[in-house]
């Protein structure tokens, strides 16, 4: 059975504030960004009857608590999962009929991922006798890690995966949203002398670790249409995973089979009928710049070791071949805790043709990837188009 | 006096023992499948090849290649700065065992990735409980 393309659209999307230390409780964004992304669509609370959270653990009284605040009125679509992957199940769930609103949803507040956020203990604190942190090997260290293992592997610079950063921090310049925008563009030097965080990696090649909620609606064919924005339809997608969290690897790392991210890349491709050449704006997941050099190899837009030149040539900066992360992405947006609906909802914004300054002309077809929970560990992506 | 050891340390669970106790003896051992003669790490119930939970705590080599590190300047609260925290995979087959451990009494511009590494332990000052690291072999 063919996935259901167009017969589902991303109707309404809406993020909070963005930034360090808000005053707020993540109910209470979360409740924010879903009011806000269905006022975005024109829909009430009462057409709502799909849930899926991207809360860090998603019990289904989660789900439950959620309805009771939404009213209390059946919801028959309980999900979980990534951001983009959220959005091609929720597209599927539509056509199968089980539910005609569904609401992707997250909101973070004081309880960050680094290692600033991590409580003081006057006796060690005990935790899974496995776990990634008895090591200090936080989400940074992760990707230090890795990014060692691909610089070794494939004889790339580091300045040349450094682009990625300069090239997020000009779109941050473009996004008055942006929590890193107004500090101005900066260079490859610039992030190569920025303070050392956990070798090779320094500041300016990390993520932000931020407070901050966002939602994405996604409607049935007949009510898309007449919602109050043009509706991006849901041409395809997919989710995958195939590790355990943060806690061991598979040997090799990096390998031309490849994982979750090259297996959901190549649903996508196969179940939107979109081909590489076709996407005009992108969202790939760029917790670190490696992250986006392997997400460009795996989902085949560059061979396996070819990301950093990917990145290097421009191609995904605003007036490249395939402009990407437009709002400035994890590292000068936001990176809000469970960052992976932030993709799509820029990615909807281009091709709604709302970006403004950094608008992409003439964006029709937008891929997102969203990724997570381990290092390319959990991954979904979207292939979505305007009319 | 020493500082107290303040990061966080494993809180052996019902079914690890074993791997404590051999640990406490500065020994590893990791689960090695009966059925299909598989190693098994990070611990699950089942064998990742087989699904038998029929695994024997084996001791292991403790000898491995390093893959990957980073000497972290920026940690979390209790500790040193820098420290070093690596990938090694170790030599047991056919199923490979990567495990995640931080590096000690080496020196940072001796690390090259392949290098030979071994497991050691460490037994944690006012703590019941010993954990493994990697120095160079």
């Amino acid at each position: 059975m063919a996935f259901p393309s167009r017969k589902a659209a991303v109707v309404g999307v809406y993020l909070t504030e963005q930034g360090r230390g808000l005053p707020r409780t993540a109910w209470s964004l979360e409740l924010e960004a879903i009011k806000g992304a269905l006022d975005d669509a024109g829909l009430r609370p009462d057409q709502v009857d799909g849930l899926i959270p991207m809360a860090y653990v998603t019990p289904l009284n989660l789900h439950m608590a959620w309805t009771e605040q939404l009213g209390g009125k059946p919801i028959t679509y309980l999900d979980v999962g990534s951001g983009a992957g959220a959005v091609a199940k929720a597209a599927a769930a539509i056509d199968a009929g089980l539910c005609k609103v569904c609401v992707i949803y997250f909101g973070n507040a004081n309880n960050g991922n680094g290692p600033g956020a991590q409580k003081r203990h006057d006796k060690a604190p005990r935790v899974d006798d496995w776990d990634y942190m008895v090591h200090g090997a936080y989400m940074s260290v992760w990707y230090a890690m890795w990014t060692r293992a691909y610089m070794h592997q494939f004889n790339v610079r580091q300045e040349d995966l450094a682009e990625y950063s300069v090239i997020a921090r000009y779109h941050a310049t473009l996004n008055p949203a942006s929590i890193m925008g107004k500090r101005g563009e900066i260079t490859v030097d610039d992030v190569m002398n920025s303070r050392p965080i956990a070798d090779p990696l320094h500041l300016l090649e990390c993520p932000l670790d931020n407070d901050g909620g966002y939602a994405i609606v996604v409607a049935a064919e007949d009510i898309a249409r007449d919602c109050k924005k043009k509706p991006i339809w849901v041409l395809g997608g997919a989710e995958a995973t195939y590790t355990d969290s943060y806690r061991t690897i598979t040997s090799p790392w990096i390998s031309n089979e490849g994982a979750a991210v090259r297996r959901v890349g190549e649903m996508a491709f196969e179940n939107s009928g979109i081909t590489h050449d076709e996407i005009d704006v992108a969202g790939l997941y760029d917790c670190f710049p490696v992250t986006v050099a392997r997400d460009l190899e795996e989902l085949g837009f560059c061979k396996l070791g070819e990301g950093a030149d990917y990145i290097k040539a421009g191609h995904l900066r605003l007036g490249g071949k395939m402009p990407s992360n437009t709002d400035g992405g994890l590292l000068s947006h936001s990176h809000n805790g469970n960052p992976s609906g932030m993709h799509t909802i820029e990615v909807v914004k281009q091709l709604r043709g709302e970006c403004g300054e950094r608008q992409v002309p003439d964006a029709k077809i937008g891929l997102t990837l969203a990724q997570g929970w381990a290092v390319h560990g959990l991954a979904g992506v979207a292939i979505m188009a305007a009319d | 006096m020493s500082e107290p050891y303040l990061r966080p340390l494993p809180a052996k669970s019902p079914g690890t023992e074993p791997f404590w106790e051999a640990a406490a003896e500065h020994r590893l051992v990791i689960p090695k499948c009966n059925n299909c003669g598989d190693w098994n790490w990070i611990p699950y119930p089942g064998c990742r090849t087989c699904l038998s939970e029929d695994q024997v705590w084996t001791p292991a080599s403790g000898y491995g290649t390093l893959m990957t590190w980073s000497i972290v300047s920026r940690g979390p609260p209790g500790f040193p700065s820098p420290y070093v925290t690596a990938l090694v995979e170790l030599d047991e087959r056919p199923r490979s065992i990567v495990m995640l451990g931080n590096i000690v009494d080496t020196p940072h511009e001796d690390l090259k990735v392949g290098m030979r590494m071994q497991v050691v332990f460490e037994d944690i000052a006012d703590e019941d409980i010993s954990i493994w690291r990697f120095k160079a072999a």
